[in-house]
């Protein structure tokens, strides 16, 4: 997830330039942030993670122990590997609300403030964070009717999805509260239209990874692109303008903060998608998305016929596809430095879409951390 | 207008609607073509599962009940004969989170069957009936939003808080066989009845500004509404698959105890140990079955729903007479003599 991922691309150096001069590591950059909003957010939906349902949840959890639902990855996820679970969105939202500041029109609530942050922006990030949350359960749930005996007894997979869909309904209907609480219908309206992208995009993706290792659709990068608005970047672009719209900034600061979050996380999505291509691992366990960045760029300067050939290459006998070969033959082909382009392109716009906010330590660590996602070794 | 609430506890009209939903049925004409508007999905296949279960054949109970309420307030008020817009888009985001809220228990039940066609886990599978049900909620929560009423807002949000907590409180029994009354009712309000009461509420609130009135279509909505599960429970005894359009005894083989077997186990302790072990072992549904068909469980289930029903009427009463106050009264009474 963003955590690990992000990390990862902290330690290089190089990359982009224009807003922050150096680079620090990807925890430094956080734990700068954290302090910049004077809120630790791993704290973020505590207060619903420790609720009695969630309890509940976790107690009848145990009971998959042994199978393989994806349930439990996910729940494993949020108790254990707390690096991982790094609430990147919401700390973007605090960060894009602190650099925005108290509007001109609203300094009569300006002593609703915490560390320059209203109160109202605080509860939008835990919201971002709860449907992000959400999400990440309900695209745990698995197909009753396509599941092997490997995968634990039927009963037990009927069960996880019980809890992962009840769980995740948990999540939202909190969510949708604290919308509610809010009290302002244009940030209910993009929130609520924000959830129905990501479904949308998780349906795309769901719709792709059902096929692993099989020939993929044809699409361009355009069609990647949009796809990957809807899955990656809606939530958090519309939580950047409502948080905008909580402070009554005009529509042009709100565009702004819409376009910083866009774009900021198209270029998180991108390196991630890049790592397989770009670090020395060790190839045993290499392995990459063919709806990839990188992978669907290659395509599209190839030609659908000559790669469908370099697929079939790497398949090889027993259809099990070789990894390595394919990543070699992707390597020298443009597909990685276009994509490593594309990447710094999205940094660009977003850093662009900063310099409409004054300079401050805030906007600083909005730049360090597409810095941090547009850096490659 | 508090000068308007009668004081009678009933006024029965003279004239009996043979059909007291003509009258809503108006407002109703495209309401599903209306939600399938709202339903804005780029992929045809997400499209045609979110619309799946707006094929017109439902009963529209809901919308119906809303739209009545929404005349009978906007009458009582100043004598006005229209619904305002914003009401029919309570109607229609009322029946979008109930389908919303359809699609997750079928997921969780596992269930094959709903209104005579194959429920969408079993036709998409359960991971993208998941993503429907999540989609046809969020384009819930877009039309609320576009009311532009933050009251509106928090009264509907409050329905899907209480839809969620419902379904945990169908996780858990009771020991106690009055707690286990209670738990049973409050998760009746919570899965069922406070969507219509929440629904009557906001477009009361919607058509007329005083607090009374709001709490008057809140008591109708939500008497109504465990009435209509009392009877939903019932049926579940009474009713043949077929007629029903999804398989009997379902409950029972959920694990779930309802009035009727919470009744019968007064005269038959021995249901004590098979509730607690949510029928799980084999021949318990059956058992549990015959006990509660030998027993009064499914009368007092059926009385206890009169006497909802006697409530909301009670209620609804206080409003100032109206042909839509007339048909919302006849409604209680269809709500217990229905047959599926």
């Amino acid at each position: 997830m963003w955590g690990a991922l992000l990390r990862r691309g902290g330690r290089g150096a190089g990359g982009l330039r224009r807003l922050a001069s150096s680079g620090p590591p990807w925890s430094q950059v956080v734990s700068e942030a954290e302090k910049i909003v004077g809120y630790p957010t791993s704290f973020m939906s505590l207060r619903c993670l420790l609720s009695d349902e969630l309890s509940n949840i976790a107690m009848q959890v145990r009971k998959l122990v042994g199978t393989k639902h994806p349930l439990l990855d996910t729940a494993r996820g949020f108790v254990y590997d707390s690096r991982n679970n790094l609430q990147m969105r919401g700390l973007v939202v605090l960060l894009i609300s602190k650099a925005a500041g108290p509007s001109t029109a609203e300094l009569s609530f300006q002593h609703n403030m915490v560390s320059g942050i209203y109160s109202s922006q605080r509860s939008l990030a835990e919201i971002t964070e709860l449907i992000h949350t959400a999400f990440l359960v309900h695209r745990g749930i698995v197909n009753i009717g396509e599941l092997k005996s490997c995968d634990g007894p039927l009963k037990d997979m009927q069960f996880g999805n019980k809890m992962a869909v009840l769980s995740g309904d948990f999540l939202l209907a909190n969510a949708c509260t604290s919308l509610a609480q809010l009290q302002n219908t244009k940030v209910v309206e993009l929130i609520s239209s924000a959830i129905g992208d990501l479904v949308q995009g998780i349906y795309y993706e769901n719709s792709k990874s059902s096929e692993e290792n099989c020939l993929t659709d044809d699409i361009g990068i355009s069609t990647w692109k949009e796809q990957v608005y809807l899955s990656h970047s809606a939530l958090l672009a519309k939580s950047c303008q409502a948080a905008m719209e909580l402070a009554k900034h005009s529509a042009e600061i709100q565009d702004m903060a819409f376009q910083y979050g866009r774009h900021m996380s198209m270029s998180h999505k991108l390196h991630s998608d890049l790592q397989p291509f770009i670090k020395e691992c060790s190839s045993d366990t290499l392995s990459f998305s063919l709806n990839s960045a990188p992978v669907v760029l290659h395509q599209e300067f190839l030609g659908r016929e000559a790669w469908i050939k370099q697929i079939r290459e790497a398949q090889g006998k027993g259809n099990i596809m070789d990894y390595k070969k394919l990543r070699e033959a992707i390597k020298a082909g443009k597909g990685v430095t276009s994509a490593i382009d594309l990447c710094r392109c999205h940094g660009n716009r977003a850093l662009a879409a900063l310099e409409r906010f004054p300079p401050s330590e805030a906007r600083a660590a909005l730049a360090n951390i597409v810095c941090a996602v547009t850096r490659f070794p | 207008s508090t000068s308007h609430l009668c004081s009678c506890s009933k006024t029965v009209s003279d004239e009996k609607y043979q059909d007291p939903f003509q009258l809503g049925r108006k407002d109703l004409k495209n309401l599903y073509e209306d939600i399938k508007k709202e339903l804005l999905v780029s992929t045809a296949e997400l499209k045609e599962m979110c619309d799946y279960y707006f094929d017109g054949k439902g009963k529209a109970f809901r919308p119906m009940i809303v739209v009545l309420m929404a005349r009978a307030c906007n009458i009582h008020h100043n004598n006005s004969r229209e619904v305002q817009a914003s009401q029919r888009s309570v109607a229609i985001i009322a029946e979008m989170i109930h389908t919303a809220s359809l699609v997750h228990d079928d997921v969780i039940d596992d269930a094959n069957s709903r209104r005579g066609k194959m429920t969408v886990n079993q036709i998409w599978g359960e991971r993208k009936a998941v993503l429907a049900g999540d989609f046809i909620l969020s384009a819930a929560s877009v039309a609320l939003a576009r009311i532009g009423n933050t009251t509106i807002i928090s009264v509907l949000t409050q329905v899907i808080e209480d839809l969620v907590r419902g379904e945990f409180l169908q996780l858990g029994s009771k020991e106690n066989e009055n707690e286990r009354f209670a738990h049973y009712l409050e998760k009746t309000f919570k899965k069922t009845a406070s969507l219509i009461a929440n629904s009557c509420k906001a477009v009361s609130i919607l058509g007329c500004p005083d607090p009374k009135v709001h709490e008057i279509a809140y008591q109708y909505g939500k008497n109504v509404g465990i009435a209509f599960q009392l009877i939903d429970d019932v049926l579940d005894f009474t009713s043949c698959a077929d007629h029903l359009g999804k398989p009997t005894a379902a409950d029972l083989k959920l694990g779930l105890a309802t009035g009727p077997v919470l009744f019968a186990c007064r005269q038959f302790p021995e249901m004590n140990a098979m509730i607690m072990r949510r029928f799980s072992k084999p021949g318990d549904v059956e058992r549990a079955r015959n006990y509660v068909l030998q027993s009064d469980g499914v009368q007092q289930t059926t009385y206890l729903a009169q006497r909802y029903c006697h409530e909301a009427s009670r209620e609804i009463s206080k409003l100032r007479p109206s042909p839509e106050r007339e048909a919302l009264i006849q409604l209680t009474e269809m709500v217990l003599t229905r047959d599926k």
